[in-house]
């Protein structure tokens, strides 16, 4: 048959070869009917889920985000005396690698988008923590007319530290008391449930 | 009332020229008063090494290149725009490394046409804090390379620190 | 091509934004943008009282915070006229010496771990911990400290603070040798900034600069030494300057202010008199004009208040000596690489909290 006699329908494409969108249609359709609707998806996540629901609390990546004075004790927290590194708390310094938002500090007009950014570029799970008065309702700039009074006026927020600044002690506290909130929302990677 | 050490210094009082060269506050203001006669005014000493003086704006940016070329004052500290019932008032700290002096000169402009002209030219450290200046208070100086909102986003448009923006506070 | 560094960026410690126009490496032009953490703190000021204030004041560069709150006190005690009692003036200094030292320690920390010598960060947030732990004896709190008052300090000195100061001076000039021995003798951190980030004198002194980049410069000007205030003229010390005007210079310059600073500590605790630690002051100044300069960790701080003879302040301006020093990034950045701008940004001690306000 030559080219020029093939059937003129578009939505067919070429088909001599095999492309890649159609193996991208052909592995999806394999995860949902095989493995996420059925007893395999289910069985390989009663075996796997407490295992990786382990790995992840305990290596809650935070993002490099320094906004104002709590960030000078998050600093602290992961020097010698405080040590949030033996929980596995290491910071990284882009947010497609993270899992945790950690935001110390007010959150002017200016930022706001920039934060909402940064929240949206991060792989789920995630989660976020307020740390600190400023970030949970503005802090001693409350009424200032260029401070967003809270954070989680655009970010659901998960964990709160009061303190004003928050000491590096209640911020390991956060940790794991985000450690108790992982492990009680423990979900299989594969079904979802 | 609540300056420590004020002297008045008024004009055409009679010193001998040797003590006026030895103190270095009253030199300086000796040669305002020489070379700004009429756009000069009310001197005042506030403490060791400092000193007050107030002047017409339309002399402002000249006096400035006086006081860097002649005078020596070669860091400009801080501008600060205060707003009163009538007028603005711009305060220039100027300071001189060499004689450990702080000059406090004040403009002001009438409520309705706040400008001066700027003294970036003169000072570079002057380009950023005019630029404040302008943000959150709306003054105007001329001939500044870039008169852009610094500290708030680039679309707002009120000026905070106005009296009459009733918010934030 | 412009590239943006920040506002999220492992380098740019604090909340700001570089723009740097790269040409291949070669850096041909910069620009800092500031702004987003600006909390319109002189906005605030005018409707809280005096009192109210000092919390605020340290909340505006909080690696440095007892030297802005000493500040604004200096500032309202120059418009009411108060006289501060001397056993309070020399709490007052060995508080600001002390947060000098932890300032400086912290920059130091700040600075190794982004040259990549993660061991600086860990040895110095340690030793930093020494003199936080000290603060917090005498004030109560780790990092904002509110301890001081319009007419003196909020309490005395806790019991056995001369013998744990002069024991925590002489354990850092022991460290800061080791230090000096560490980063002076390690050739990647000498390379990375001998010879970069160059600012010449007149440049320094025209665009505003204060602080430790302008005395690294060869300046010889440190307010503590030239206008003094408080009971400065009664210490003997000298401020420190190095004539090559490099990064290498920057970091020198805090190190000797870091021996000075041990240096005054140890005469002001000996040299302490007795008596009251507070005056009270009138709950409403008068309408007058009160100025306010103070040697900053990180340059010349000034206050400027307005008063109307209530109990809040008519006008509040504040002088950050990093809104300033960060304005004169382009000339110290053009013709460097981009790997440099680690070096030569984290040379200036940036706090933007007291840029942005």
């Amino acid at each position: 048959m030559d080219l020029k006699s093939r059937p003129n329908n578009p939505s067919l494409g070429n088909v001599i070869t095999f492309r890649s969108k159609d193996f991208v249609k052909w592995a999806d359709g394999v995860l949902e009917g095989v493995l996420r609707r059925s007893p395999v998806g289910s069985g390989v996540d009663y075996l796997t889920k407490d295992f990786f629901n382990w790995a992840t609390r305990n290596s809650i990546y935070p993002l490099h985000f320094g906004i104002m004075c709590c960030a000078l004790e998050m600093a602290v927290a992961s020097a010698p005396r405080f040590d949030a590194q033996r929980f596995g708390v290491i910071y990284r310094s882009t947010p497609r690698q993270c899992d945790v938002l950690l935001v110390n500090g007010p959150v002017s007009k200016k930022l706001k988008p920039a934060l909402r950014r940064l929240y949206d570029q991060m792989p789920g799970p995630k989660w976020v923590i307020a740390m600190g008065e400023c970030a949970i309702s503005g802090g001693p700039f409350y009424n200032s007319y260029s401070v967003v009074p809270g954070v989680d006026q655009f970010i659901p927020v998960d964990i709160y530290i009061p303190g004003c600044p928050a000491r590096p002690e209640a911020l390991i506290d956060g940790f794991i008391k985000l450690q108790k909130m992982i492990k009680e929302s423990k979900k299989g990677l594969l079904t979802g449930k | 009332m609540g300056e420590r050490g004020t002297r008045f210094l008024r004009e055409g009082m009679e010193r001998p020229a040797s003590r006026i060269d030895d103190v270095p506050e009253e030199k300086v203001i000796r040669s305002l008063i020489d070379s700004f006669p009429s756009t000069v005014t009310d001197f005042k000493k506030l403490g060791k090494g400092v000193v007050r003086a107030r002047i017409a704006r339309r002399d402002l940016y000249r006096c400035c290149k006086f006081l860097k070329d002649q005078l020596g004052f070669e860091h400009l500290s801080m501008i600060s725009a205060v707003e009163y019932d009538k007028r603005f008032e711009i305060v220039y700290h100027i300071s001189c490394y060499g004689s450990c002096l702080l000059l406090e000169l004040i403009t002001s402009t009438p409520k309705d046409d706040p400008s001066v002209d700027s003294v970036t030219s003169i000072w570079g450290g002057a380009n950023w804090q005019e630029r404040e200046s302008y943000d959150l208070m709306g003054i105007k100086f001329n001939n500044h390379p870039k008169l852009e909102r610094i500290l708030l986003p680039k679309d707002t448009l009120y000026h905070p620190l106005r009296k009459d923006f009733k918010g934030g506070g | 091509m412009w590239i943006n560094m920040g506002p999220q960026h492992p380098m740019t410690h604090g909340l700001w934004n570089l723009r740097i126009k790269v040409d291949g490496e070669t850096i041909v032009d910069a620009e800092p943008e500031v702004g987003y953490l600006h909390r319109g703190i002189e906005k605030l000021c005018e409707n809280r009282t005096y009192t109210q204030i000092i919390p605020i004041a340290d909340r505006l560069c909080y690696g440095s915070s007892l030297t802005w709150s000493h500040l604004y006190c200096m500032t309202i005690e120059d418009l009411m006229g108060l006289e501060v009692p001397p056993r309070a003036e020399y709490i007052r200094v060995v508080s600001i010496e002390m947060q000098r030292i932890a300032s400086h320690l912290m920059w130091l920390a700040a600075y190794a771990v982004d040259l990549g010598a993660m061991i600086g960060f860990i040895y110095t947030m340690r030793d930093r911990e020494v003199f936080i732990d000290l603060l917090q004896a005498l004030t109560g709190s780790r990092l904002t400290y509110n301890f001081p008052r319009i007419g003196g300090v909020a309490h005395d000195i806790p019991p056995n603070f001369e013998r744990d100061s002069l024991r925590a001076c002489d354990y850092m000039e022991k460290k800061l040798k080791e230090y000096e021995d560490l980063f002076d003798g390690s050739k990647v951190f000498m390379m990375r900034n001998q010879g970069v980030g160059v600012l010449r004198k007149e440049d320094a002194m025209n665009l505003g600069v204060t602080g430790p980049p302008l005395r690294a410069s060869g300046v010889k000007y440190d307010l503590r030494k030239d206008m003094p205030y408080s009971v400065y003229p009664e210490m003997d010390f000298e401020p420190a300057t190095h004539p090559d005007c490099d990064c290498y210079a920057r970091y020198r310059v805090r190190m000797d202010e870091m021996y000075e600073s041990c240096k005054i500590i140890r005469q002001a605790v000996q040299k302490m008199p007795k008596g009251k630690w507070r005056t009270v002051a009138p709950r409403n100044a008068p309408a007058g004009t009160g100025l306010g300069r103070v040697e900053d960790p990180r340059g010349e701080g000034m206050m400027y208040v307005v008063g109307d003879g209530t109990d809040r302040p008519y006008r509040l301006k504040i002088r950050s000596p990093i809104f300033v020093t960060v304005s004169a990034a382009k000339k110290m950045l053009v013709g460097y690489k981009v790997a440099d701008v680690v070096a030569i940004m984290g040379g200036l001690d940036m706090c933007i909290g007291e840029a942005d306000r």
